[in-house]
């Protein structure tokens, strides 16, 4: 259970060249492009966005709607760019549709993304993005204070190809606000150099010998959710904050310790691959991408199991290129299209028939059980439960007093 | 009688452009300030930017149009003017803008506009929850200061006492690296002091990491997020402020006051600290505002070379206002900031004197 193998992609590319291309101020953390978002009340996108492999065609036609092109904010690396002879899912929705895709990897934090976008979907204003990508409690959230649109399913056909487990899911009962983007699982990711040796269960984040070398997640469902596990607590089923008081207690104590180097979002390539993490509390696709670079990154899921989730696509409301998303999101949810993305993110698809498709390109990750979990993988993993709002509140009450500045 | 009443008249027809001409700015300023702050809103603003331009107008014409002494007496006002509404607009609007928020309180979780209730809670909360940040902002800056002057005094002497024909060519070397975003610069320390990173690298080689993690530079074998790390930082980046006012006050000193002392059989020590020392002290003193003021208030060197528990106040605040999104508290904190900050500086020029300042 401990040390899973490591997803292999057929393409061997390089996540690190394509953060040196999104120049330095895609490196560490988002702050400044919030600080300007924030300041100029509207989201443009920021400024450390990189958009690998859209390569705007000159001849393509608007997109419908009224907004010139489809613009979709998503996670860093979490699509195939085109490099290395191959071309990315973007450029070749741009070729197939001739639909103008503006893709921004804007999203560090779920936290963050929505500290950008309350102000302005809060007043009722629209945000430019058409699609954005937050993870499942998110998207419960954006969907209850009813910032969402509902999507085109009925333009969306391959929206019947959503896997069975995803159907309907917690955070969007209906299920006719979002469609999940990709899943994934979060654990240990450590780099073996700096370790010296394998690492098993949360209690080595908190050993002494790395004081001052562990970077701790900001998704406080991922942290908070590795940790009680760690204590025995079910997090499933957790209702009060009390449940999962001792967690809290836990990253406290490391924090005053000096234990923590550094509170990471998906930021967290660089300080992993060049040694200044010992470890950190990692998402299973990056560091299996981030291996291909430095094969002593290793992903594991604790002893007592990792934690799983899906990102999420959905409409902000007001979204203007509506028709263009749907084509978007029936596009990727073509399994030889996804089956694309798959290969690069490493992460679990939400659409049926990808593992057929992926045998062809790369079929030792199609026997990943990263990729496509197994029954022992989903059962050492749980996913956090859903939280009443005053709970909610609670806990990131807590968790941002204690990663907070 | 003709000749009592005269003077009389003269003297309120000459005391009038000025009284009017304060009257015209002040109230010019406030009602722009108003407008700024929000506080004249709908169909009334434009009436309020009417009278401001008829004071503005005004005030030109009385300037253009009037008496020699009537021109003389307003001139004053007229000059101020644009400054003070500039002011007004950017500074004075803002602020009530920022304090009205700081005595807000959001109506529910995910509210966007705080409503104004009075709310001390927020100061306090300032003050209970985020004192170790304030604590480490004033330590930091005032270490950051303080290294400032120790490299910068020495660096300005030797370029204006011995650089001779290259004076330029070592002022321009100093300035060279703001030609880089701060952000950028502060960045490639990380790389530079990264665990695996030459800095490192150069210490174990020579040895000195023992020594270094006995003096509290290095932690568990760690240059980069810690504390160290911050205040150089925070020295490397405001270093320049701190050489060029030194160098301007060093530069004025006559040479030949320092052999003059010499003559009078001081030696080069005590000629020093009697003559150079003194006459650089206006330069250290702009330094050190301008240093420590924005050190003080820095969240860059903290975010990137800090760990969680190297946070500054500015960290706080950036926080607060743009990832917890609770304006209330972050401008309650910037409030006391600023105040704690006014307080230094009103205390150090007690010490220091402004009146050499020039």
């Amino acid at each position: 259970m401990n040390q899973r193998p490591l997803p292999r992609s057929r393409r061997p590319l390089s996540r690190r060249q394509l953060f040196l291309r999104a120049g330095a101020l895609g490196a560490g953390g988002l702050s400044l492009p919030a600080l300007l978002a924030a300041c100029g009340g509207d989201d443009d996108g920021g400024a450390a966005t990189t958009a690998p492999g859209t390569t705007p065609g000159t001849d393509a036609p608007p997109a419908n709607g009224g907004g010139d092109e489809l613009f979709f904010e998503n996670w860093t690396a979490y699509i195939d760019p085109t490099e290395d002879g191959e071309i990315g899912t973007v450029d070749r929705f741009i070729a197939d549709t001739g639909i103008q895709l503006r893709y921004s990897e804007a999203i560090n934090s779920n936290n963050e993304y929505f500290a950008r976008i309350q102000p302005v979907l809060g007043r009722g204003e629209r945000i430019d993005p058409d699609i954005i990508a937050p993870t499942g409690w998110m998207a419960g959230r954006l969907i209850d204070l009813g910032w969402c649109d509902p999507l085109p399913l009925d333009q969306i056909p391959n929206a019947a190809n959503l896997v069975e487990g995803l159907r309907n899911p917690t955070w969007d009962p209906t299920g006719e606000f979002s469609l999940p983007w990709q899943a994934g699982f979060a654990g240990i990711a450590y780099n073996m150099d700096i370790t010296g040796r394998e690492l098993t269960s949360i209690d080595d984040l908190f050993d002494p010998e790395f004081a001052g070398q562990i970077g701790i997640n900001t998704e406080m469902r991922d942290t908070i959710g590795l940790i009680a596990m760690s204590l025995g607590i079910d997090i499933e089923t957790l209702s009060s904050f009390d449940d999962a008081a001792p967690a809290f207690e836990r990253l406290e104590a490391a924090k005053d310790a000096g234990q923590i180097r550094r509170f990471h979002g998906n930021d967290y390539f660089d300080d992993l691959t060049n040694g200044n993490f010992a470890a950190c509390i990692g998402w299973s696709g990056d560091v299996a991408q981030l291996a291909l670079d430095n094969p002593a990154v290793r992903f594991a899921f604790p002893e007592s199991g990792g934690t799983s989730w899906a990102d999420t696509m959905l409409m902000p409301k007001g979204a203007i290129n509506r028709d263009a998303a749907a084509t978007w999101m029936n596009y990727v949810y073509d399994p030889e299209q996804a089956a694309q993305i798959t290969a690069w993110v490493g992460y679990v698809s939400p659409v049926e028939g990808v593992r057929d498709a992926l045998v062809e390109i790369d079929p030792e990750l199609a026997e990943n059980p990263l990729v496509f979990p197994d029954d022992a993988t989903v059962a050492a993993t749980q996913s956090f439960a859903s939280l009443s709002e005053d709970v909610e509140a609670e806990y990131d009450r807590e968790f941002s007093r204690i990663i907070g500045a | 009688m003709t000749a009592t009443s005269e003077p009389a008249r003269q003297r309120v027809m000459t005391s009038r452009p000025d009284l009017f001409g304060l009257f015209a700015l002040s109230g010019a300023g406030l009602l722009l300030a108003a407008v700024g702050a929000r506080w004249v809103t709908g169909p009334l603003v434009p009436i309020a930017l009417g009278l401001v331009l008829t004071a503005i107008v005004a005030v030109i014409w009385t300037a253009v149009a009037g008496s020699p002494e009537a021109k003389r007496k307003i001139a004053p006002y007229g000059l101020l003017k644009p400054g003070m509404l500039w002011l007004a607009l950017f500074y004075l609007a803002p602020l009530i803008t920022l304090l009205r928020l700081s005595l807000s309180t959001l109506p529910s979780r995910f509210a966007v506009d705080a409503e104004l209730d009075w709310n001390i809670g927020n100061y306090t909360t300032a003050f209970t929850d985020f004192a170790p940040q304030f604590g480490r902002a004033f330590l930091y800056a005032g270490t950051a200061t303080v290294f400032t002057i120790l490299i910068g005094f020495p660096l300005a002497y030797v370029i204006a006492f011995r650089g001779g024909r290259f004076k330029t060519l070592l002022l321009g070397l100093v300035v060279i690296p703001f030609f880089t975003s701060y952000l950028i610069r502060t960045i490639a320390w990380r790389s530079l002091l990264a665990d695996t990173g030459q800095v490192v690298q150069l210490f174990d080689t020579l040895r000195l990491s023992g020594f270094f993690e006995t003096v509290g530079i290095m932690d568990n074998g760690r240059v980069l997020n810690t504390p160290a790390a911050v205040i150089g930082g925070l020295t490397y980046n405001f270093l320049p402020f701190m050489i060029l006012p030194i160098y301007v006050s060093l530069e004025k000193i006559d040479p030949r006051m320092v052999d003059a002392a010499h003559d009078l059989y001081s030696t080069s020590v005590e000629a020093f600290r009697k003559i150079v020392v003194p006459l650089a002290l206006p330069g250290v003193f702009a330094g050190t505002l301008l240093t420590f003021i924005p050190a003080a208030g820095d969240f860059v060197n903290a975010l990137y070379l800090g760990s969680p528990n190297t946070t500054m106040i500015g960290n706080s605040i950036q926080d607060q206002f743009l990832v917890q999104n609770n304006i209330p508290l972050a401008s309650a904190m910037s409030f006391v900031l600023m105040f704690i900050i006014t307080v230094f500086v009103i205390i150090y020029s007690r010490f220091f004197g402004t009146e050499d300042l020039t």
